[in-house]
């Protein structure tokens, strides 16, 4: 029940996060000077915290739309199996996050 | 539709036809193609940040630059932005009905056609003018 309210809530993060990455690339397309700032903003300590936080909203929005096409087979839909997804659903999304940031940016 | 009152019983009862029929199974089909074709944005989407963060203007003319990257990100961002309004109209539809829900549908609506068109304007900026 609460992981619905989550896919829903990281769908809003998604959404306002869009404008991250589309503010990056108008940046890039404008010239060197916006990049360097889009660049430096998104480096600085909070820049990162929320890009790791966005990393995080999009992995389990995915892991959580895949959920729904298994039950859009009517599959997974039993008590006991819906609670056993929604916590496979959680582990995997933070295991896929720190996995990305471990190999793409910690030790890269 | 939307200035209906909506109560429990409105919901319960199938001959009320509560919703919208024929758009929402649309809806619904959109929101599950989109939703695949996003799975694949991700995987291009962290090709290319992880190449290019914090890189220079140089780096990602080179990279999305190439057509071949440039392009299906280019297209790939438009479904997101599809995804995103179709997503954002399940939310409104539950709580706001009328002229309100009109109104933020229209923002919604303002806000992904914007996303789409600065980020696609961006990136084929990159393809054909470097």
């Amino acid at each position: 029940m609460a992981m619905s309210i989550v896919h829903r809530a990281t769908g809003i993060a998604n959404y306002a996060g869009t404008a991250l990455l589309v503010l990056w690339l108008v940046a890039a397309a404008w010239g060197e000077g916006p990049l360097d700032s889009i660049n430096a903003l998104y480096g600085s300590w909070f820049g990162q915290l929320v890009l790791f936080g966005y990393t995080w909203s999009l992995t389990h929005h995915m892991l959580g739309g895949i959920r729904h096409y298994v039950w859009d087979f009517i599959l997974g839909m039993e008590a006991g199996q819906r609670e056993m997804l929604s916590w496979a659903n959680l582990a995997a999304s933070t295991a896929l996050t720190l996995a990305i940031w471990t190999l793409f940016v910690w030790i890269k | 539709m939307h200035d209906d009152k909506i109560s429990r019983q409105t919901i319960a009862d199938p001959r009320s036809r509560y919703g919208n029929a024929k758009a929402s199974t649309r809806h619904f089909i959109t929101q599950r193609l989109t939703g695949v074709s996003n799975i694949v944005f991700l995987l291009l989407l962290l090709f290319v940040v992880v190449r290019l963060a914090g890189e220079d203007r140089a780096e990602m003319v080179a990279t999305i630059g190439s057509a071949w990257i440039g392009l299906p990100l280019a297209l790939l961002l438009g479904i997101v932005t599809i995804h995103m309004r179709n997503g954002m109209r399940d939310i409104l539809e539950d709580y706001f009905r009328g002229s309100a829900y009109g109104l933020y549908m229209t923002l919604n609506t303002l806000f992904c056609l914007f996303i789409a068109v600065a980020g696609i304007g961006a990136i084929l900026k990159l393809v054909f003018w470097g």
